[in-house]
């Protein structure tokens, strides 16, 4: 494969002169925003906090797949639909309870990237990146159709794990739902980050993405590694889905945005980078609550689209991520 | 064995490939007179009028089959370029009841490009997974303007009604006082068009542009190298591929006589993207074909209760499962047969052929014999 | 004495990361010579091609080509100067007959755009006829002409090389930089590469060469460049680059590995 990456090869005082030139940026906003609204302010910057967590976790199986095979999936924000539908088939109205419906939600999910990984991927792993993008684009729509299919397009409503009534917390209100997806969404940053850079697995998986001699000399086959990322990022994916329908509702046709929120948040971050997803996430999640505040909110898409745009043509390396030079 | 000094004359002509357009405009031409003739409770579909959509279609994937199929660079988003194509000449032409209608195509495909060029320029400089990514985000930025800008577009409800205007309709398309205000009118005004689209498809793909493009999608370092100016090359054919996305906009505008963002969601795209996959990705036949496959497929699973008895009603809704088979044609045809059914269409006219000359080959050697 | 120099390599250094692939090297060509590059594997030959034909940008140093800086020029800018290359993993266009892969050669030379091809304006179609005409005369050069219209990749690996060279060819370049052109090719082959190249040098074109087989850097070569890990080792004449000391530790050390 050839120009893999991207032109890059800017100075390095330059980039970083970026990172800090948008740090600076979300810093005034966020500073703006509490001066001039206040409380309302603070709200939106909590809500911003909870949203972009939802985006880190769902960049985080992006970046497991692209971290192993160089493959965006553009069916991650499928797997996340999928989880929150079936949570709500199997707890809400199957009644079994919360933890087992998460668990066989999860289960079923991940069966399915498996299965998807092997009768899809991995027999066109040698063909090029355009069949590989509408490939996953038809199992995006695919999945996003037969959900439509099995439960309608009203979007549904799954219990939080824990109540309702909201926290207060320097008057802004959390629901309690929120440190669920926080924590969780911690906890899978540094399980990925572990796994990626503390096992021989992962790291063979990594070295597996750019140079299929030195993995195998890991005992870790691209075969292999694919399909290990397809399970964990349908796996994370799927989490993630049922953590985030109790603040986000449930929906056949949730899955798209979520993956361009998810992608976005990973590339803002650095694509294959756990920390750069959180980093991510919650950047995006503060801008885009802040904009559906001043904004009318029907614009609350467009400011993703727009970071995400800018971002692959300024730096498309990610905010946290590390220039790679021309592969020819 | 052919000379290939005259057979590489003939392809600079693209001699057989006008042959091939002319056979398919007389056969399109026909259809009104045999379509119309059937009585339509033997067909149960109206297939004038479904044509006047496939030609629309052809016009956006056949660029967009130059841009993907060819260039091998791809859009997710070219149902934007549809839609501001459509919005520009409804608008205009609403708004103000003096506007010419053909003014308001030009407009659509002028305006289509322009952005096209504007987003181009940058976009283009992103690779595979980024380029899919990033026009798929401008895609749904257009779907939001068109949603969004309530005073220029009408918001959800759409042109004309959702605009303070006193047209109850967009008005039809005329051209020098000939007005296209039915199906069969139109039915040829698009596939007149269409025609002429691949008249200049063809002549652009056999010839030094068309050889850069494939170079491009080929080995892009290698194109460089051989003095391809391949930024470039992406940028024009990318704008080409807007404006004939934008032409078919203005036209589908004019035929439907009302739009609302609906017509531009990302499904379409998709759809765009699976017609041009279907019918062959590089292939000059793609294009259309995979529109007339997907565009009659609707009406002919709706029409299956009819012709088949016994096939339950309910399979055919297809607006429950079109999106499911699209996205099982797109999996299935780019792992079993990447070069989509124009190919395999070519091959098997080709087939046919060889059979034909050797039976004759043969029958002449038998007379021979039996003399 | 006053060489005229045709390419000027002044201090080239290209960084990946942390790995210096070229490190300040310098050399000049001049006009009609043959000069060979040679190097244990990994020694950055590849990479000063790259950089020479625009598709990497040296970290610094300059390049000139016939006087004029190409440093930050499109590649297709600096092939349109008269320098083309051909690549050490073969790169032929695919699905594109043997004929259109040498036509595509002919693309710095020619002008014809969308708008003209689209109309088939009289221009393009005189235009389209001459590069009819041209790439059928390099495919003659190295006789290839009888397979003009077979798909370019289908061919066997020894003619795809000779494919490589033609489309180069068709761009009428002053200089022709060429990538290990003999790997995988037989005894024979290689014999009939070495007289292609006299040839070509017959006909002015000056050639800069990298290539692992030594019987024919000695045969055709006016200098040899040695590069190891990056830098200049040595230069000179083939046979006495060839007893060099350090050239042979250079070489002797990769084998040791
Ligand atoms: N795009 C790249 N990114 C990072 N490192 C690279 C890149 N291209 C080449 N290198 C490294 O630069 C060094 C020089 O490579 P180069 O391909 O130029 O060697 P070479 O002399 O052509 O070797 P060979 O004889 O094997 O062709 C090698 O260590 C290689 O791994
Ligand atoms: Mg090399």
């Amino acid at each position: 494969m050839e120009y893999w990456e991207f032109h890059v090869g800017r100075a390095d005082r330059r980039q970083r002169a970026l990172l800090v030139g948008s740090a600076v940026f979300v810093g005034l906003v966020i500073a703006a925003t509490l001066i001039s609204k206040g409380s309302t302010g603070f709200q939106w910057i909590v809500s911003g906090i909870t949203v972009g967590s939802i985006y880190a976790l769902i960049a985080m199986g992006f970046s497991v797949i692209y971290s192993s095979t160089r493959v965006i999936n553009f069916a991650q924000g499928e797997f996340s639909m999928l989880g929150g539908m079936l949570m709500y088939s199997l707890s809400t109205r199957g009644g079994l309870p919360p933890w087992l419906g998460f668990i066989f939600s999860v289960l079923i999910v991940t069966a399915i990237g498996a299965a998807l990984e092997r009768l899809t991927i991995h027999p066109m792993r040698d063909q090029s990146v355009i069949t590989i993008i509408i490939i996953t684009i038809g199992i995006a729509i695919a999945l996003r159709a037969v959900a439509k299919w099995i439960w309608g397009t009203d979007p549904v409503k799954i219990a939080s794990f824990s109540g309702d009534s909201p926290i207060r917390f320097l008057g802004a209100a959390v629901v309690p739902q929120s440190f669920w997806v926080f924590g969780f969404a911690i906890v899978v940053v540094i399980l990925v980050f572990l796994f990626f850079n503390r096992t021989l697995l992962g790291k063979g998986m990594r070295a597996a993405a750019t140079n299929s001699d030195a993995a195998s000399l890991v005992g870790v086959s691209s075969s292999t590694s694919s399909l290990i990322a397809w399970t964990i990022a349908a796996a994370v994916g799927a989490a993630a889905g049922i953590v985030i329908a109790p603040i986000n509702f449930a929906g056949y046709n949730f899955g798209i945005m979520l993956g361009l929120k998810g992608f976005t948040a990973a590339v803002l971050g650095g694509l294959g980078s756990a920390p750069g997803a959180v980093v991510g996430g919650l950047v995006l999640g503060v801008l885009e609550t802040i904009t559906a505040g001043v904004f009318p909110s029907g614009y609350k898409d467009a400011v993703a689209f727009l970071i995400l745009i800018l971002v692959l043509l300024i730096r498309p390396q990610g905010l946290l991520g590390r220039a790679e030079d021309v592969k020819v | 064995m052919s000379d290939p000094m005259k057979a590489g004359k003939t392809a600079l002509g693209g001699g057989k490939e006008y042959r091939t357009l002319l056979i398919f405009a007389v056969a399109v031409f026909i259809v009104p007179a045999w379509a119309t003739f059937i009585p339509g409770d033997v067909l149960h579909m109206d297939i004038v009028n479904i044509m006047v959509f496939a030609g629309i279609y052809s016009c956006v994937v056949i660029g967009l089959n130059l841009l993907v199929g060819y260039a091998g660079q791809i859009s997710l988003g070219h149902a934007a370029f549809f839609g501001v194509g459509a919005y520009t000449t409804a608008i205009l032409c609403t708004r103000f009841s003096w506007f010419p209608t053909w003014l308001g195509v030009l407009a659509g495909v002028l305006l289509a490009g322009a952005i096209g060029w504007l987003v181009g320029v940058p976009v283009l400089r992103l690779k595979g997974h980024y380029l899919a990514m990033a026009t798929l985000g401008l895609g749904e930025i257009a779907f939001i303007l068109f949603t969004q800008l309530k005073w220029l577009t009408g918001g959800t409800i759409g042109v004309p009604q959702g605009l303070n205007v006193s047209v109850a309709e967009i008005p039809s398309l005329s051209v020098f006082g000939f007005r296209f205000d039915t199906d069969i009118k139109f039915f040829f005004l698009a596939w007149g068009i269409v025609v002429l689209l691949m008249l200049l498809n063809i002549n652009i793909i056999k010839s030094r542009v068309g050889r850069g493009l494939r170079a491009l999608h080929s080995s892009e370092v290698a194109a460089d190298a051989m003095g391809v100016d391949t930024a470039r090359y992406k940028t024009r054919v990318f704008v080409l591929s807007a404006m004939f996305a934008g032409l078919g906009g203005a036209l589908f505008a004019h035929f439907q006589r009302y739009i609302n963002p609906e017509s531009f969601v990302f499904s379409v795209s998709i759809l765009f993207i699976t017609m041009v996959v279907v019918g062959g990705m590089g292939n000059l036949w793609g294009g259309i074909v995979g529109v007339i496959v997907l565009t009659f497929l609707p009406s002919v699973i709706q029409a299956l209760p009819q012709w088949i008895p016994g096939i339950p009603e309910s399979l055919t809704n297809f607006s429950n499962y079109s999106l499911v088979l699209y996205g099982i044609l797109l999996i299935l045809f780019m792992m079993f047969m990447p070069q989509g059914i124009a190919a395999g269409l070519s091959r098997g006219l080709a087939f046919t052929q060889k059979r034909g000359r050797r039976l004759r080959d043969r029958f002449e050697a038998r007379k021979y014999e039996g003399h | 004495m006053a060489e005229e120099r045709l390419l000027e390599i002044d201090n080239v250094t290209k960084l990946f990361g942390g790995l210096a692939a070229l490190k300040e090297v310098s050399f000049t060509v001049s006009p009609g010579e043959i000069k060979a590059i040679i190097g244990p594997n990994g020694a950055g030959k590849t990479t000063l091609f790259d950089v020479l034909t625009g598709i990497l940008r040296p970290t610094s140093g300059t390049v000139l080509l016939k006087g004029q800086g190409t440093v930050g020029l499109r590649p297709d800018q600096i092939t349109a100067m008269g320098m083309i290359r051909t690549f050490q993993t073969i790169k032929l266009f695919e699905g594109m007959t043997v004929l259109e892969n040498a036509m595509v050669g002919c693309h710095s030379r020619t002008g014809s755009g969308f708008l003209a091809t689209g109309l088939r304006l009289p221009a393009s179609r005189r235009e389209e006829a001459r590069i009819h005409e041209e790439a059928m005369g390099v495919l003659k050069d190295v006789g290839l002409e009888r397979r003009a219209l077979e798909v370019g990749t289908n061919l066997p690996y020894g003619q795809q090389r000779m494919l490589e060279l033609a489309r180069a060819l068709a761009s009428r370049p002053e200089i022709l930089l060429l990538d290990e052109p003999a790997a995988g090719l037989n005894q024979y082959e290689t014999g009939e590469l070495s007289a292609l190249l006299s040839r070509f040098r017959e006909r002015g074109i000056t050639i800069l060469i990298v290539e692992h087989d030594m019987g024919l850097v000695m045969d055709i070569s006016d200098e040899v460049v040695v590069l190891d890990y990056g830098e200049v080792i040595a230069r000179g004449a083939p046979e006495v680059v060839q007893n060099d000391p350090k050239v042979i530790e250079a070489y002797l050390g990769i084998e040791a590995d």
